[in-house]
């Protein structure tokens, strides 16, 4: 009968220390720390209690990557320190506290500091044109000490001056960073931009808001003298070119003016914007002639027609032959005033045999004379056709013998 | 025996470190290869066991030459930099040379008097002062020296057979190949196996009585005695050959130089170039020239008779491409790829022991006697005077030539550049230098950054190098149009190398620059010019490299030093013996066969005579050559060439020297004439060659057809000019040109424009630039652009405009695809744009196809080629489609646009025209950009032509172009789709800001020719302006 008891006080202990081990299993480790959002940059620490010594490492990851943590253990608390580099990220922390085949697993967050520290600003492109259909972008990245983003939702003032303007826009940041598109006005200008976050503002941006394309515009011509003396500069003025805003061109703005003369012949010059206005310069010819002038911009405007005369100022001039016939002078040129033409008119003298033409000079006058010597190793003692051009004239010497 | 200091070696020894050590300051570092070594220094002390190279040629492998000379002098470098190891190495050399020449002696003469005499005339050896002073050839020196030093040992090995010599033979072979690989080849070939057949003679020789008894059957006995010592010594010895330098030849096979032969001046006819001649025959071999029947007589006797043969041979090849025999023992393969002035090298320093012998006889000898009893003691004198004021003589003209004839430019003073490529992380771009010469191995030795070009030719690797017979890029006008071409090409697509600096010390090549797309930066304080092409990708952070084993690179980077230190060890601890008497050491063998000089033969005497005589009748008629050859007035042929010398040069006051005293020019006018006169002739342009035809000739007078050729960066020019010239007193003038009398308008006038500034870079820092301050990149859009055939050859044509409000830099890069969109060919616009684009400007364009000039290389390069031509790249399908990347760049300089199209006539198929500069700055080289269009004004072609001469401000230029003659073209596609703006769809962008573009605005303004396949063309103008003010 003794024995029967001793059975049973034994496996009554046996049922009662399974009962103990249970318990201790489901109960032995709790988690104390109720507050799941913290400030980041705030230190934070998970306290659990616990009935056992043991002190198991707890599983913690947020965005950058995973850590395992050792606990201290003081008065039945196990006190997790969270380390820095996860408290000082912004986002979701999971944790989990693995201690035999239990799991205890939570999450808490951490939340961007109301404070900015920085802004991270961006913009581009830096020039758009006026008009109003071309923007550029401005990007604001607010951060906090940390660099870890503000609040969704954070309000972002984009401060834009223009002109006589100066205009707030209230946006807000999301995933991350907060843009505004700036649309250009319908002036030119210089347009400068910042912003303010949090009573935190970012450095000035300029951006340049460029004149559009031309629109037609008009010419002028002026000159010393309507004499075709190809000694003077006709000059070929614009008026202001503008844009359809009104706005005069960006500096620079390349002006192709041709000319087409009496011939049909297409000459050209070219001028570049200052002020709108572009100027171009040609020599005037030398013998008379009609020009009719067009100026563009090309494939975006162009002008009017102006038509401008040179009068034709040498009207003969006398050639002479040496005995040999191998020199010959070319001259008087006068002028206008029956002056000598200034020095360089070129006169050019063709050499032909049988109407084939053997050599070609150009000279130019000198003092009014322009002389020239035909080399008797070139041209043998023969007949030649020599043609004398100047001025826009022609004077032919048949059958000339050259000793 | 008691063993004397032998007093002639240590003066040798005394005088020669004094005279080539403290010269070599003034010389070493102007030669043409020292720098070279000292680039190849750099790179060892920086990574010792990396053989791989980056900077030159887009990599390379230093594995290519044999590493001795260049290790140590990067190992010196430590202690005090690399020109202090190059001296110190060169110091070494000096040394090595004595010593060697004088073992060398005394193993051939078997005189110790003999060889002191060898080995002070060694010291003033015009060879040897020429390949130190001149070449700056370290490795050949130290290979051919350390050579000299193992021949005695080589000797001894072969006659005794003891095993010791056997191992400092070898120890001496493996230092000579370490540090130069073709010596002991050759070495083996022309010192070497002459004297195994000397052993032979005088083992042979103690078999008999007399020299006389050695028949040829007592030889081949001897031969086959020592056959086994021959054979082992050449069995090793090639296994050191190979073993010592195995990268170089792992790298030799799997690299093989296939590259078009390079031209050297020792392959040239010495009698048609004579400054060839002079610097691989003359110089080389100097007073030896004298002496030379007596050194052939020498070596002809029965126991040198193999050394006999060997220089022989070796003054033959020396002879390059006088003779054509040298062509036909080497073949054309080995002919074109050795230098052949080592053979006469060779040949000078095998008779260094004779020509010591020889002095020794007529100072104290046999020869002084007899010449005393047959002459007379005064005669003796004088010509002893005679010989040594001629090998002074010689001393002094060699040292002296890199005097009067620099082979480099001025020392450039590197410091600046090395600062620009630390700035501002330009390192991280590619170089180029352009007229630097050898220095440009200097700069990369100072530097980090690369460079596409190079020094060291047979490691080339870029197809664009190997084709050309080109060393360098950096002196490509002197080797002409092939040069020129080869550079265009990394000019005008520069992007596939990262090559975006170039420092150019010659203003020769601005034309090409500019018109191939760059822009000057700014000049350094040192003079030199930076240019610069925007739009170019930095260098990839990881660069392609051949790698090879570790093995083989600890093999590289160990072996030399240690051939070294064995030898050093085991060569030296004889010396010690020798110094501490600790063992009475043997008379060596060599000595045993002593010349006993009493009787000096007379016909050698006689001969001598007779062939000095010859000489002084050669030089004589030489020098009357010469004189008539440049004096410059004595026949009108003369006075010509020597005026167009003259201009070439600028040489003004010569050429004025030459005009006609009576035409009353003074120099102060003509001076004033040549300074007004610019332009791509007179400033750009180099004379290749001249043909005057004198076509009237009398007493007095004379008339000349003077056909000039003149290479100038752009294209070939042909010039015909007809030359009066009179006769004054004999000596012929040249009558002055007559001059444009254009006068200017205004005297002083006014003209605004507009400038612009870009800052870069807005704060001071090292930071990279800040977003806000990068630019935008300029808009541009392509208006018409269209793939056509013409004469065989594919081109994109097109017009492309600026529509943004900044000036732009345009890069054009086109690319051809078949119809499978397989990729053909790509390739940048050259010279058919406008570069530089006003805002609203437009221009013409024309991108070529170029492929890699003459990239078979069987292909001969043509004689006549010109830079402005091509070769047009060859398809193996058709190419059907393309794709227009067009980049543009804010860009402030060289936007001069004040260039008139001033008159125009149109006549037999010629453009006659004036063009007016009509603003502030004198255009250097204008150029004109002609399109073509058919009737219905599409366009078909754009083709250019360069004003030869430039137009000053407010003057008129005539100018005159011909008409394309054929003119079918073919137009495969004008799809548009495919062209891209700054990496955005052409359309797109065009819509965006010129959304009513004006279609075909100004197409009522071309010009309306007389052609069968065109009805009109547009003529834009473009211009370089030399110098901006």
């Amino acid at each position: 009968m003794q024995l029967k008891r001793t059975y049973l006080f034994i496996l009554g202990l046996i049922l009662l220390s399974s009962f103990t081990s249970i318990h201790s299993n489901t109960a032995s480790i709790k988690l104390l720390t109720s507050q799941t959002d913290y400030i980041v940059g705030t230190n934070v620490v998970l306290e659990f209690s616990t009935t056992d010594a043991v002190q198991p490492m707890l599983y913690c990851s947020n965005s950058y990557g995973s850590t395992l943590i050792s606990p201290t253990l003081e008065n039945k608390k196990l006190r997790y320190q969270i380390p820095a580099n996860i408290y000082k990220k912004v986002g979701v922390v999971n944790w989990s506290l693995i201690y035999k085949s239990n799991t205890l697993s939570g999450v808490f967050h951490m939340v961007p500091k109301p404070e900015v520290a920085t802004m991270e600003t961006y913009i581009g492109p830096p020039s758009i044109e006026a008009g109003g259909k071309d923007y550029t972008m401005l990007v604001i990245i607010p951060t906090d000490s940390l660099d870890n983003p503000v609040p969704k939702n954070t309000t972002v003032n984009a401060k834009h001056q223009f002109l006589a303007s100066e205009e707030v826009d209230n946006i807000v940041t999301n995933n991350l960073i907060a843009f505004k598109n700036i649309y250009s006005k319908k002036e030119s200008g210089r347009m400068l931009i910042s912003s303010e976050c949090l009573n935190i503002n970012s450095k000035e941006f300029t951006i340049n808001v460029m004149p559009a394309v031309p629109v037609d515009f008009e010419i002028s011509a002026h000159r010393p003298h309507n004499y075709a003396d190809g000694n003077q500069v006709t000059t070929f003025s614009t008026t202001i070119i503008k844009d359809k805003q009104d706005n005069v061109v960006s500096d620079g703005t390349f002006v192709i003016f041709y000319i087409t003369n009496k011939s049909g012949n297409i000459l050209k010059t070219s001028g570049t914007t200052l002020d709108g206005i572009a100027t171009a310069k040609i020599i005037h010819p030398d013998y008379g002639d009609n020009w009719s002038i067009k100026a563009y911009v090309e494939g975006m405007s162009e002008s009017n027609t102006i038509t401008i005369a040179y009068t034709q100022v040498i009207e003969d001039f006398i050639v002479e032959f040496s005995k040999d016939g191998r020199d010959i002078n070319v001259g008087p040129l006068q002028s206008f005033m029956q002056q000598m033409i200034p020095d360089g008119l070129q006169v050019k003298l063709l050499v032909y045999k049988n109407d084939i033409l053997l050599e070609k000079y150009t000279k130019t006058s000198v003092d009014g004379y322009a002389h020239f010597y035909l080399k008797s190793d070139i041209f043998k003692p023969d007949n030649y056709n020599i043609k004398i051009q100047t001025a826009g004239l022609e004077k032919t010497f048949n059958n000339t013998k050259l000793w | 025996m008691k063993e004397t200091s032998n007093k002639y070696l240590i003066v040798a020894l005394l005088v020669g470190l004094a005279f080539h050590g403290s010269s070599i300051f003034f010389t070493l570092e102007t030669t043409y290869d020292a720098l070279i070594h000292l680039f190849f220094a750099d790179h060892y002390a920086n990574s010792w066991f990396e053989p791989w190279n980056y900077e030159w040629y887009t990599g390379f492998t230093v594995q290519s030459y044999p590493p001795l000379v260049h290790q140590s002098i990067g190992f010196f470098s430590l202690i005090g930099g690399l020109k202090f190891g190059m001296f110190t190495v060169a110091l070494i050399a000096i040394v090595l040379f004595i010593t060697g020449s004088y073992r060398f002696s005394l193993l051939i003469t078997s005189d110790k008097t003999v060889a002191g005499y060898a080995c002070v005339l060694a010291v003033f050896s015009s060879s040897f002062v020429e390949t130190l002073h001149i070449f700056g050839q370290l490795p050949s020196i130290i290979g051919v020296s350390v050579l000299m030093h193992a021949l005695p040992e080589i000797y001894l090995w072969l006659k005794t057979g003891k095993l010791w010599y056997l191992v400092t033979s070898l120890s001496l072979i493996s230092v000579t190949v370490t540090s130069h690989h073709v010596t002991p080849i050759f070495g083996m070939v022309f010192f070497i196996f002459p004297l195994i057949g000397m052993v032979i003679m005088d083992v042979s020789r103690e078999q008999v009585n007399t020299m006389k008894e050695v028949t040829f059957k007592v030889f081949l006995n001897s031969f086959f005695k020592l056959f086994k010592r021959i054979v082992s010594f050449g069995m090793l010895s090639l296994v050191i050959i190979i073993f010592c330098i195995l990268p170089y030849w792992i790298n030799s096979k799997a690299n093989p130089i296939t590259q078009v032969p390079i031209p050297h001046g020792s392959r040239d006819n010495f009698l048609e170039i004579t400054s060839s001649g002079l610097v691989f025959f003359l110089i080389p071999w100097g007073t030896l020239l004298i002496v030379l029947p007596y050194i052939f007589y020498r070596y002809y006797s029965k126991r040198y008779l193999f050394f006999g043969l060997s220089i022989t041979i070796c003054t033959i090849l020396g002879t390059g491409g006088t003779t054509p025999v040298p062509l036909k023992i080497l073949g054309e393969t080995a002919f074109n790829i050795l230098t052949l002035d080592r053979f006469t090298l060779w040949a000078s320093i095998m008779s260094i022991p004779l020509f010591g012998e020889f002095a020794y006889r007529f100072v104290q000898g046999d020869l002084k006697e007899l010449i005393q009893t047959k002459f007379g003691a005064v005669y003796h004198r004088i010509i002893g005077g005679i010989l040594a004021g001629l090998f002074v003589f010689m001393v002094m003209f060699t040292m002296s030539l890199g005097y009067f004839r620099p082979s480099q430019p001025q020392k450039i003073k590197m410091l600046p550049i090395v600062n620009f490529l630390n700035q501002d992380d330009h390192d991280k771009w590619r170089f180029l230098t352009l007229g630097f010469g050898d220095q440009m191995a200097w700069l990369s030795a100072q530097t980090n950054a690369m460079t596409v070009d190079g020094n060291y030719h047979s490691a080339r690797r870029l197809p664009e190098l190997t084709t050309r017979p080109i060393e360098r890029l950096e002196n490509s006008k002197f080797k002409g149009v092939a040069g020129i071409g080869s550079l265009q090409q990394f000019l005008t697509t520069p992007e596939k190398y990262n090559l975006k600096y170039i420092f150019s010390n010659d203003k020769f090549y601005d034309p090409i620059l500019y018109y191939c797309g760059w822009q000057r930066l700014r000049q350094l304080e040192n003079g030199i010019m930076v240019w610069e092409r925007l739009n170019i990708p930095p260098v990839p952070a990881i660069l392609p490299k051949e790698d090879v084993a570790k093995w083989l690179k600890i093999l590289w980077g160990i072996m030399p030093f240690l051939t070294v230190l064995i030898a050093f060890v085991i060569n030296i601890q004889m010396l010690w013996v020798n110094a501490l008497k600790t063992k009475i050491k043997e008379k060596p063998d060599f000595l045993k066969y002593p010349t006993r000089y009493i009787k000096f033969p007379r016909g050698v005497l006689f001969i001598t005579h007779i062939w000095s005589l010859i000489l002084v009748c050669v030089v004589v008629y030489g020098i009357y050559l010469f004189y008539l050859k440049n004096d410059s007035q004595r026949s009108p042929e003369n006075a010509i060439m020597a005026y167009y010398d003259a201009l070439d040069f600028k040489e003004f006051e010569t050429a004025h020297g030459l005009i006609d005293p009576d035409s009353n020019l003074p120099i102060a006018q003509y001076m004033l004439e040549i300074s007004v006169t610019d332009g791509l002739l007179s400033s750009y342009a180099k004379m290749d060659a001249i043909e005057t035809e004198v076509t009237m000739h009398n007493d007095s007078t004379a008339s000349a057809k003077v056909t000039t050729q003149w290479i100038t960066p752009l294209e070939k020019i042909e010039k015909i000019d007809y030359k009066t010239l009179s006769s004054h007193k004999g000596k012929w003038f040249l009558q002055p040109d007559d001059l444009n009398s254009d006068l200017p308008p205004d005297q002083l006038y006014s003209n605004n424009v507009t400038k612009y500034f870009n800052q870069g870079r807005r704060r001071i820092t090292t930071e990279q630039t800040h977003h806000e301050d990068i630019l935008k990149q300029p808009v541009l859009e392509v208006l018409s652009a269209k793939l056509v055939k013409y004469d065989n050859h594919y081109a994109i044509i097109g017009e492309v405009q600026n529509i943004d409000n900044v000036p732009a830099d345009v890069i054009l890069k086109g690319t051809l695809y078949n119809d499978d969109n397989k990729q053909l060919a790509t390739y940048n616009a050259k010279y058919h744009i406008k570069h530089k684009l006003m805002p609203k400007e437009s221009s013409s364009f024309r991108i070529n196809f170029e492929g890699i000039a003459w990239s078979k290389t069987q292909d001969s390069i043509p004689d006549t080629f010109n830079p402005d031509e091509f070769t047009p790249v060859e398809f193996e399908e058709q190419p059907t489609k393309f794709n227009l990347q067009v980049a543009g760049n804010v860009s402030g300089s060289d936007l001069y646009k004040n260039i008139v199209l001033s008159e125009l006539n149109i006549e037999d198929g010629v453009i006659n025209g004036n063009l007016f500069n009509s603003g502030i700055q004198e255009i250097t080289i204008p150029q004109l950009l002609v399109t073509y269009y058919n009737e219905d004004k599409n366009m078909l072609w754009v083709d250019h032509m360069f004003v030869k001469e430039g137009i000053r401000q407010q003057r008129k230029l005539h100018f005159e172009y011909p008409i394309l003659k054929n003119g079918t073209v073919k137009i495969i596609n004008d799809d548009m789709t495919n062209i891209f703006i700054n990496g955005l769809p052409n359309d797109a962008i065009s819509e965006k800001i010129v959304p009513n573009r004006i279609e075909n605005h100004a197409n009522t303004q071309f010009q309306k020719i007389e052609h069968p396949d065109y009805s009109y063309i547009k003529i834009e103008m473009n211009t370089y302006i030399g110098s901006p003010n």
